[in-house]
């Protein structure tokens, strides 16, 4: 970009710091306008996050302003019969016609039962609209989207441990990092420009990383080890690694496990803790006095991490000794049979990473000295996404344990557990609990008690989740089955496209079916637009305001040391047409509704508005007021929009020691004997024997064990490929693949609109490179390209996400790529994490050769 | 005077074509065509096969091939080392085009960004995108260059695998980086001393 040039041309350059929404990470950029005109969007370089670097979905999206077949007008449905590939011959109307048709049908479904409106949308900023619009309107169903599908069960792993939302390394300072079924630091998960910035750099400078996963993804490409492994199989071999590092190489950090686990409580044979008869207290052995005592106490001097102990007649082990007998059973030699993966890889994986972790190493931090430990395991959706997925995350996620590597230098971090306004609680067993402005949603633990279900997502009887977005279209197709007492009336939707993003696209269809009315917020027209019955023109994020601060929650601040900083989002240029943000029309909806005043009281205690900055609750304040409101509560009285003139990123403060390293400086324990699920699912069973369901209570175990996902166990001579997805670094969920610019890269790229099969699985089966192939499951098919390589598991057809589009006015997008998602059965019992809620995505398929194929993609 | 050159880390590089992006939208060049790309290979095979990342553009060599085959001289090198075509010169023959050993090159079909529907157009009015009917290629960002910044792809790659500078003379001269890692230049027996090279 060069002014000089620009004014010859006759324009003048107009530069406004904004954060992108091109993911749903929040990285500072620049959005660069001449004469009203986009030309072009650089990195904001005072933006911690994105430190002036932009990635290519960033750079290029900025086309789709422009694109010739954005909505900008509202419209209504001309045909009554909605299903893939049926016109909905649309109309336009007025936005007057539109609230004419909308308000009428709410103000009925709030008076039948409020709880038949359904919010979804995945446009995180949004939230603190559509929440208090939901709370304000009485529905509890104002969270479906598939924030789930990366993240039910690791995340579920990290608010256990880390008091954390995310999981992260300390790049700066690890060695030796592994990624287990996550790109992390390569342009696909959290944060992502300042984690591939350190990650390269920690690479440079001699980390090692090993990479685990079925497809040798960009990662694994970078990687100094790529360990393919068969899908759904990671639990299986952490439990061995963990045997292996416990019971055969003796490595663990005592001091560590003593300090901040449960790992010392002393464990009744019944499973429970056994308990202090005064205090409820757990108790613990003191070797000293050779006596129990509950866990603090301050007589206690020498708490046993090991060994059994006879109490009262009673013989009562610790935590620590239970989980490593129960361990012993996982051998190597079984779990490589499971996992395809060679004993001595894992083995020597093992060991590389405790010796590397240097338990007993310290570092002086700013005048505290606090426990070094630089190896670290990161883990995400790939090893998580499966039958087996919070126990599978947890048993990853116990090795870092085992080393004590959290929250310290050089290891595992949670992203941001303690910030300038929260930190984690301590319950009365000791343990940590998660922080409410991190668990925004439901915390994981303690457990919730159980009950017939009220939310369609079933939250209900999940009761030691976070959350359970991806069980919506069971709630939604059989309410009845699980107790609930009304129907699904309105779904008012937009931002996430659950046609492509969830489950077979034909089972979806008749989930969406089932709304008397469908009002989708629309940019483009995508495949679950397609099914609306009002289509309301939703502004660019270029041309809209967000609440306050728009990277929150906290999980979008680079967490360990740096600063404490707050993005404004901001419009660079006029909406067009007649397109509106949507979140300014949740306003509009709520101020026809006559709940506006309700709205903003709730929205008042939700958004962190100072007294003083209070709004008047009987007036409708724009998006752009509250956020004021809420930067001059969160930055400063004297805050004003020219702060926001040349950056978006402010900051308040530097981060305390404690911030960036709360390892050394948290109290609550976290588990390695997950004791409450004992309890948890004794609870929940009689609400699933009162509703006469069938249920999963397998994960209800206070020690870790792999569950086979359901289709490992078929024998099937035609089926006999496991499908593995992974995302492309220059593709982002189902909104990116319309853009011009992306798709010229995607086609020049040899595996993106592929699907990828070893060589042996290809001439077992008479297919070569380049074959147009059906790709079938028993649930659904597809198309696609066939790419034969040596970076896939021979056992895999690799799918890259989220691609394969089918919507009528889609047309770059289109038929582009093959849908990993519509292969997918809709959930059902034998294939969600009963714990997590999280989704198996663990599906055979065979593949044949299409004659006479399409000779596009 | 000062020589420029590029170094690309391809330890460093990560394959997420933030350059390509970049590159294209500073350039406005027009439909499917672009001055750099990241380049994949696969060697080996499983489980112990290979996928490297190789990012290409103009090598703007020492010794540039599609400089003295240009029947009218509008391939020329700057003294700063930098190989640029005169559009107004270019005939577009496509001697160049055949002339370049990395296939660096390329004819401008169409000069307009255009959508799917074949009549939006998108128009920069920043910058012009090169006419049709010329050969075009990485002109290292000379524009931005000539102002002391760095080329787009450098500024952008969000793990700095590419460092633009001076070979010679400067703060960090690139030379030393290049002896440090034993950098190697692309295709070297065909002689070019290309200006960009890698290391690993």
């Amino acid at each position: 970009m060069y002014s000089e040039k620009i004014e010859q041309n006759g324009g003048t350059l107009t530069s406004t710091p904004t954060v992108c929404l091109g993911c749903y990470n929040c990285c500072g950029v620049k959005v660069q306008t001449v004469n009203d005109k986009v030309v072009d969007v650089i990195g904001d370089k005072e933006a911690i996050n994105s430190r002036g670097y932009i990635c290519a979905k960033g750079r290029a999206r900025f086309l789709d302003l422009y694109d010739p077949t954005r909505v900008l007008y509202p419209m209504k449905r001309g045909n009554p019969e909605k299903g893939i590939g049926i016109d909905p011959q649309w109309q336009r109307i007025t936005w007057d016609e539109a609230f004419d048709t909308i308000i009428p049908k709410l103000k009925a479904v709030r008076e039948k039962d409020p709880r038949g409106l359904v919010i979804a949308h995945f446009d995180l900023p949004g939230y603190g609209i559509s929440k208090t619009f939901g709370a304000a309107f009485e529905t509890n169903n104002f969270h479906w989207n598939r924030a789930d599908y990366c993240g039910a069960a690791p995340h579920w792993a990290h608010l256990m441990t880390n008091a954390s939302f995310n999981g992260e390394l300390d790049f700066d300072q690890c060695k030796f990092m592994v990624l287990w079924g996550t790109q992390l630091g390569h342009l696909a998960e959290t944060i992502p420009l300042h984690t591939a910035a350190e990650m390269a750099e920690a690479r440079r400078q001699g980390t090692k990383l090993v990479v685990i996963d079925p497809f040798c993804t960009n990662p694994a490409a970078k990687a100094d080890q790529w360990i393919p492994i068969k899908p759904g199989t990671d639990g299986a071999m952490a439990l061995a690694m963990l045997n292996y590092m416990i019971n055969d190489l003796g490595i663990y950090d005592r001091e560590f496990l003593t300090r901040r686990t449960n790992s010392i409580y002393l464990i009744k044979p019944d499973g429970h803790y056994l308990r202090d008869a005064a205090t409820n207290k757990p108790m613990v052995w003191d070797r000293t006095s050779r006596s129990a005592h509950p866990f603090n106490a301050e007589e206690l001097t020498d708490p046993a991490l090991e060994g059994a102990f006879e109490i009262d007649g009673v013989v009562c082990q610790t935590a620590f000794n239970a989980l490593k007998e129960h361990l012993k059973q996982f051998d190597m030699a079984s779990a490589s049979e499971i996992t395809t993966v060679p004993v001595e890889i894992m083995q020597t994986l093992t060991r590389e990473f405790a010796e590397a972790a240097q338990i007993g190493a310290t570092i002086g931090v700013d005048g505290e000295l606090l426990p070094f430990r630089p190896a670290a395991i990161h883990f995400k959706r790939g090893s998580g996404a499966h039958k087996s997925g919070a126990l599978g995350s947890f048993s990853i996620h116990l090795l870092n344990i085992m080393v004590g590597n959290l929250d310290v230098p050089g290891g595992q971090r949670g992203v941001n557990p303690i910030g300038p306004f929260w930190e984690p609680d301590v319950d009365e067993d000791g343990m940590i609990v998660v922080a409410q402005h991190i668990a925004k949603y439901s915390k994981p633990y303690p457990a919730q008690k159980a009950k017939i279900p009220e939310s369609l997502d079933l939250h209900e009887l999940l009761p030691a989740s976070l959350f359970t977005r991806g069980l919506y279209p069971m709630g939604i197709d059989n309410p009845e089955k699980f107790g609930l007492t009304y129907k699904p009336e309105v779904l008012l939707i937009g931002r996430t496209n659950p046609m492509m993003n969830s489950h077979n696209a034909e089972a979806m269809a008749e989930t969406l079916k089932k709304f008397d009315m469908q009002i989708s917020f629309a940019t483009f027209i995508d495949e679950t637009a397609e099914f609306a019955d009002i289509l309301l023109p939703d502004a660019h994020d270029f041309e809209r305001w967000d609440l306050f601060p728009a990277n929150d929650p906290y999980a979008f601040i680079a967490p360990g040391p740096g600063q404490w900083y707050w993005h404004m989002r901001q419009p660079s240029l006029e909406a067009p047409g007649e397109t509106r943000a949507w979140t300014e029309v949740y306003i509009d909806i709520a101020e026809r509704l006559g709940i506006l005043e309700k709205f903003n009281e709730l929205g008042e205690a939700g958004w962190g508005i100072a007294e003083k900055h209070k709004l008047d609750r009987s007036k409708r304040h724009s998006v752009k007021e509250i956020a004021e409101r809420q930067a001059k509560s969160l930055i400063g009285d004297d805050f004003t929009f020219e702060d926001v003139k040349d950056t978006s990123c402010l900051i308040t403060r530097e981060k305390t020691t404690a911030e960036a390293y709360p390892g050394g400086f948290v109290e609550g324990r976290m588990p390695v004997y997950l004791e409450h699920l004992i309890d948890a699912g004794e609870d929940l069973k009689t609400v699933i024997d009162e509703l006469g369901l069938e249920w999963d209570f397998r994960p209800y175990h206070p020690l870790v064990s792999h569950i086979h996902c359901d289709e490992h166990d078929h024998a099937d001579n035609d089926y006999d490929l496991l499908i593995v997805n992974f995302k492309v670094p220059f593709q982002t969920q189902t909104i990116s693949q319309q853009n011009i610019w992306l798709d010229e890269v995607s086609r020049a790229n040899p595996y993106t609109f592929n699907v990828m099969m070893h060589p042996s699985a290809a001439a077992r089966k008479g297919l070569d490179d380049g074959d147009r192939v059906l790709v079938q499951s028993h649930h659904g098919q597809d198309e696609g390209t066939l790419k034969v390589t040596e970076i896939i598991h021979p056992e895999c057809l690799g799918i890259p996400a989220t691609l394969g589009h089918w919507a009528r006015n889609l047309h770059v997008a289109a038929k582009k790529g093959t849908s990993f998602n519509t292969l997918l059965p809709p959930p059902n019992i034998k294939r969600i994490d009963t714990l997590s809620g999280q989704i198996d995505t663990c599906v055979r398929v065979k593949v044949s050769k299409l004659s006479g194929g399409r000779s596009d993609g | 005077m000062a020589k420029y050159g590029m170094i690309v880390d391809i330890k460093k590089c990560i394959g997420c074509n933030a350059c390509t992006i970049a590159c294209k939208v500073e350039h406005n060049t027009p439909n499917e065509m672009h001055y750099t790309q990241v380049l994949e290979h696969e060697t080996g095979e499983f489980p112990n096969a290979k996928r490297t990342f190789l990012p290409a553009l103009c090598n703007h060599c020492e010794n540039p091939p599609c400089v003295p085959v240009c029947p009218t001289k509008a391939s020329y090198t700057r003294e700063d080392g930098i190989v640029l075509i005169d559009h107004d010169r270019c005939i577009g023959c496509g001697a160049c085009i055949l002339a370049c050993p990395y296939d660096q090159r390329a004819r401008v079909e169409d000069d307009r960004t255009v959508f799917h529907d074949g009549e939006t157009v998108f128009v920069n009015n920043a910058n012009a995108a090169p006419p049709k009917g010329v050969a075009a290629k990485c002109d290292f960002c000379y524009h931005r260059v000539d102002q002391g910044d760095v080329p787009a792809c450098v500024e952008t790659c969000p793990t700095t695998a590419r460092i633009f500078g001076e070979w010679e003379g400067a703060e960090k001269p690139l030379r030393e980086l290049a002896a440090e890692y034993d950098a190697e230049g692309l295709l070297p027996e065909k002689g070019t001393e290309p200006n960009v090279l890698y290391i690993e």
